[in-house]
C-alpha cells in the first residue's frame, strides 16, 4: 500500500484573496490566503449541485487516517473548465491544492468559479483555469 | 455627369425613406430609434461585484449605502454570503436557507448565464441559476395595481439599441444584492441592456425604491458570451440543507485545539 500524506504548504495568495469567489455561499469559512495540499485516496466524488464535493482519505501530520472534504464548484461551471462526473472516481490517488477552513476541521475549498486550483488523479492533471 | 447626379437623388431618397421607417417604428412622440437589436447567444455572469451600490460594488462597506432607517434594520438583520459581513453561521439569506427565487436583480450577481428569446412582441429571458424565467411584453403599460410577486411585473420596449425594461411590482421578500441590502415593494427596476461588441452585452441598471433608500442606485455590469449552453442549475432545498449540513456547518464549529 502506497504511502499517503498530507503536505502543508501554506502560501500567500493574496492577490487570489483579492478576487471575489463568487458561487451561491462565498469563502467565509475558508483562509483563502493558505494552500495546502492533500495527498490520499478519494473515497467518494459527489457531482451534484450546489457544490461538487470530494472526500479524501489521507493520513494527517501524526499517521492518523484522516477524511478531507473539499468543496468544488457547481458542476455546470466546473464542466465549462472542461471538468467531468468522471473526473474521479473511488479509490483514484489524488494529490489536491486546497483552501484550508480557517477552524482547522480537514475541509478545504478548491474551486468556485473565479477559483480552480491543481488537482493531479492518478498522475493526471485536470484542467486548473477557469 | 447626370448618372453621379441620379445616383446621389436616390441615395438621399433612400436615405430619408429609411429615416422616415425608423420614426414610425419609435412612435410620434419620440425621435429615438427602435432597431430591434440582436441579443442573442449565452450571456456569462462572471464573478465580480456582489453589491449594487455604486460607490461600493465589491461590498467592502456595504453598512454605507444609502439606505432609509427602514432598510437599516433590514440589513442589520441579515447574515449574507458575500461582503464585509460574509458569514457560514446561522445563514438566513433566502436563496441558500429556502431556495427562494433569487429575485430579478440578484440573478445578475450569480456566475451562470442567461439567454433571451425576442419575438416581435414578447422578450423572455431565460436564467440559468434556479432555472427562472421573466416575459417582458413589448411597448405595453404597466397594470394600473399589480399584484406583488417575486420577479415584479415587466414591461420592455426598443429604445436606441438597447432593450429596456421597466418593472414594478415586487414583493419584499428578495434580496438586492449578495451582501444583504434589502428592497421594499416600492421597488421600480430599469433595466437597460444592450450590445456593445459581438461578444459583450452591458446592463445598466436603475433602482429606485425611496421606502428603502434615499437616491436612487445605478450601476452597470458586461457580461461576455459564452459558447456552453446554460445547465441545470437547479436549487433544490434537499441537496442545499444536505451542504450546508455536511460541507457548510463543520467549518463554522469551534476551532479545533
Amino acid at each position: 500500500m502506497k504511502k499517503l500524506a498530507i503536505t502543508w504548504a501554506c502560501v500567500l495568495l493574496a492577490a487570489l484573496a483579492a478576487i471575489p469567489a463568487f458561487a451561491h455561499h462565498g469563502t467565509a469559512g475558508y483562509d483563502l490566503e493558505k494552500v495546502v495540499t492533500v495527498k490520499g485516496t478519494v473515497e467518494d466524488f459527489e457531482w451534484t449541485n450546489p457544490h461538487a464535493v470530494v472526500r479524501i482519505l489521507a493520513k494527517n501530520e501524526k499517521g492518523e487516517n484522516e477524511e478531507w472534504t473539499i468543496e468544488l464548484g457547481a458542476p455546470g461551471i466546473m464542466a465549462r473548465s472542461g471538468w467531468s462526473k468522471n473526473s474521479m472516481k473511488q479509490g483514484d490517488e489524488v494529490i489536491a491544492e486546497t483552501h484550508p477552513a480557517k477552524n482547522g476541521v480537514p475541509s478545504g475549498l478548491s474551486a468556485t468559479s473565479t477559483i480552480l486550483l491543481k488537482f493531479i488523479v492518478n498522475g493526471q492533471a485536470l484542467p486548473s483555469a477557469h | 455627369m447626370k448618372n453621379l447626379i441620379r445616383c446621389g437623388v436616390l441615395a438621399l431618397a433612400a436615405t430619408a425613406a429609411f429615416q422616415v421607417g425608423l420614426e414610425a417604428q419609435s412612435g410620434a412622440t419620440t425621435a429615438k430609434s427602435a432597431a430591434v437589436p440582436d441579443l442573442s447567444g449565452y450571456w456569462n455572469i462572471k464573478g465580480g461585484a456582489p453589491s449594487w451600490d455604486p460607490a461600493d460594488l465589491a461590498g467592502k462597506s456595504p453598512k454605507n449605502a444609502p439606505m432609509t432607517p427602514w432598510s437599516r434594520q433590514k440589513f442589520e438583520a441579515a447574515r449574507p454570503p458575500f461582503g464585509a459581513n460574509a458569514t457560514f453561521e446561522s445563514v438566513n439569506d433566502p436563496v441558500q436557507k429556502y431556495c427562494d427565487p433569487p429575485g430579478v436583480t440578484r440573478l445578475y450577481q450569480y456566475p451562470y448565464e442567461f439567454l433571451f428569446v425576442q419575438t416581435p412582441d414578447t422578450v423572455y429571458i431565460l436564467y440559468e441559476f434556479s432555472r427562472v424565467w421573466r416575459l417582458i411584453p413589448l411597448n405595453k403599460e404597466h397594470p394600473k395595481d399589480p399584484d406583488s410577486t417575486w420577479m415584479g411585473d415587466s414591461v420592455g420596449r426598443y429604445e436606441d439599441g438597447a432593450l429596456v425594461i421597466d418593472t414594478i411590482g415586487f414583493n419584499d421578500k428578495t434580496w438586492l444584492d449578495q451582501v444583504g441590502h434589502p428592497h421594499s415593494d416600492a421597488l421600480h427596476l430599469v433595466e437597460r441592456l444592450r450590445r456593445v461588441d459581438k461578444d459583450t452585452l452591458e446592463l445598466e441598471l436603475t433602482i429606485d425604491d425611496p421606502k428603502a433608500y434615499t437616491k436612487p442606485l445605478t450601476a452597470k455590469r458586461t457580461f461576455t458570451r459564452s459558447a456552453s449552453p446554460p445547465t441545470e442549475a437547479l436549487c433544490s432545498a434537499s441537496e442545499m440543507q444536505a451542504f450546508q449540513n455536511q460541507v457548510m456547518t463543520p467549518t463554522v464549529k469551534a476551532p479545533k485545539k
